[in-house]
């Protein structure tokens, strides 16, 4: 499903990502750990096609998204990616239906309605759907950047220290959120260095990141 | 008075320097795609060609947008010229007042034209997850880059040969002796170039319309000609409603409401998309259809325009020019 090779980054001299080889079959649930500045976020990045490599291979689904031209990254993170970002992304000043219902208004589907009502009961932020997203508390804007993520009802779920902002108890709800994406066969990853997220028996792997190599 | 005391002189050349230092950046890049693109690799060499692909078209894209309005520039400032050269009363003056004015317009309208070819190309490259074309689109770009050298040659050469103590004819025959030439290439008659004129328009619409691209392609070139030639010597005398005043710039002008505009540039996309079918198969072996249908548009709105002038001419005073 996703098939990395030889994978480098460099930021001007800074090698953030030194041969990175891995191989993530469909459905599973990947933890990328490792310390801030370790390599974890730009690994993602580069999944998601948000940035390119300095050298190396990206395939997701048969496609080679490390050579996707910018216009077709951008569809092909609408078709396959849910993204689910540190610090939310949200649009502050709308709602959380407005903020839940912007990759729709890219997408040719048709029953935009439906995806959204379903992925607004999914992420349990429906009843906050006409709420002003800065109105919202943490945990309520993690559900609502949940909920944008799968309503397109993306293949791969990534996150990116989806719970460095959230209390313990907030955490936990989206850890029972993620095992509910497991549960329907999406393939998921999330960088994090948090300890909750440790032991977890539906984990497929734990990956260690270090210096911008994977650590066995 | 030196031509370079001119203010818009100034502007137009130092526009166009600016612009060809752009150009050189862009070929240079465009030279190394050239000779290292392999879209297979997954090297540092190709993930860098990869971006400076995409700088180097916005880069182009930049600079034709820069050349078009640069055109009408171009023919404003002739216009502006007029006033300091004896003998000029328009741009059709200045750009008679030496042997490079022609060659650099004609030039001009190349430079734009297979511009216009490059960007439809970059959009089919760009379609594409690929990049089929690339090699291509930039072999036109080196050979573009040529014509920009030379343009910025002939720049150089026609500003600084335009004399403005020496007079110059210009667009209105006020004398013409019966035994004098009309005019017009090969001593052709105006009906007799009228005809051509309809002729070639329907055949460009049948052409289009069954698509023979290479017909469409020659009967487009050869309408280019013939269609300068009759705005000039038949319908612009009665856009000014004077059978004397044969110019291909005055129409530009406020008083004649901007209609030069519509004239040329109608003619201008009608020419390029009927025969830019021909050109674009030829590098993408692919037949795109939206050139036949954009040719027949602008080509009837450029027929129309002119004829209109011609029947509402007749329909208010009862007689031809």
């Amino acid at each position: 499903m996703i098939k990395i090779t030889n994978l480098n980054k460099n930021f001007g001299n800074f090698k953030a990502l030194k041969d990175i080889n891995l191989h993530i079959k469909k459905g599973e649930l990947i933890i990328l750990k490792g310390v801030s500045g370790s390599g974890k976020s730009t690994l993602l990045s580069l999944i998601a096609s948000m940035s390119k490599p300095s050298s190396g291979d990206i395939e997701v689904n048969n496609i080679k998204v490390s050579k996707l031209p910018d216009i077709h990254s951008c569809e092909y993170r609408n078709k396959n990616i849910g993204f689910i970002f540190q610090s939310f992304n949200l649009l502050e000043q709308l709602s959380v239906s407005d903020n839940i219902f912007a990759p729709l208004v890219v997408s040719n589907t048709q029953n935009k309605q439906e995806l959204l009502n379903s992925a607004l009961k999914k992420a349990k932020i429906i009843h906050k759907k006409n709420e002003i997203v800065s109105n919202l508390s943490g945990g309520e804007k993690q559900r609502c950047a949940i909920a944008r993520a799968i309503v397109l009802n993306a293949n791969i779920i990534i996150a990116d220290e989806p719970t460095a902002s959230l209390d313990r108890q907030n955490s936990l709800d989206f850890i029972e959120v993620i095992k509910q994406f497991k549960d329907d066969g999406k393939t998921i990853i999330i960088s994090t260095h948090d300890s909750i997220f440790d032991n977890l028996d539906y984990v497929s792997r734990y990956i260690n990141i270090k210096d911008g190599i994977i650590v066995k | 008075m030196s031509i370079f005391l001119s203010s818009n002189v100034i502007v137009l050349l130092f526009i166009e320097v600016v612009l060809f230092l752009f150009a050189i950046y862009s070929v240079i890049i465009a030279i190394n795609i050239l000779k290292n693109w392999d879209f297979n690799s997954t090297s540092p060499k190709q993930y860098s060609l990869e971006k400076k692909s995409f700088l180097v078209s916005t880069i182009i894209y930049f600079t034709i947008l820069a050349k078009s309005f640069m055109f009408l520039f171009f023919a404003s400032t002739l216009d502006s010229l007029s006033s300091i050269v004896p003998g000029a009363m328009c741009a059709a003056g200045i750009i008679n007042a030496n042997s490079y004015g022609n060659i650099l317009l004609f030039l001009k309208i190349i430079i734009i034209f297979i511009f216009a070819l490059w960007i439809i190309l970059n959009r089919l490259d760009l379609k594409s997850t690929t990049y089929p074309y690339i090699k291509k689109k930039y072999f036109i770009y080196i050979i573009t880059f040529i014509l920009l050298l030379s343009e910025i040659i002939l720049d150089y050469l026609y500003f600084s040969n335009i004399s403005t103590s020496k007079p110059v004819l210009c667009c209105s025959i006020v004398f013409v002796s019966s035994n004098d030439t009309n005019g017009l290439p090969f001593n052709l008659s105006i009906d007799m170039m009228l005809l051509i004129f309809y002729i070639l328009y329907f055949l460009i619409i049948i052409t289009s319309q069954t698509k023979q691209n290479l017909i469409s392609f020659l009967s487009s070139i050869l309408f280019l000609f013939v269609a300068y030639y009759s705005v000039t010597y038949f319908f612009g005398t009665y856009i000014y409603e004077l059978p004397t005043h044969k110019c291909p710039f005055c129409m530009l002008q406020k008083e004649y409401y901007y209609v030069g505009y519509l004239v040329w540039i109608s003619l201008f996309f009608g020419v390029f998309f009927g025969s830019s079918s021909y050109l674009l198969k030829l590098f993408t072996k692919k037949e795109f259809a939206f050139t036949y249908k954009y040719s027949i548009i602008f080509n009837t709105i450029f027929v129309l325009v002119c004829t209109s002038y011609v029947v509402v001419y007749y329909l208010k005073n009862g007689v031809f020019l």
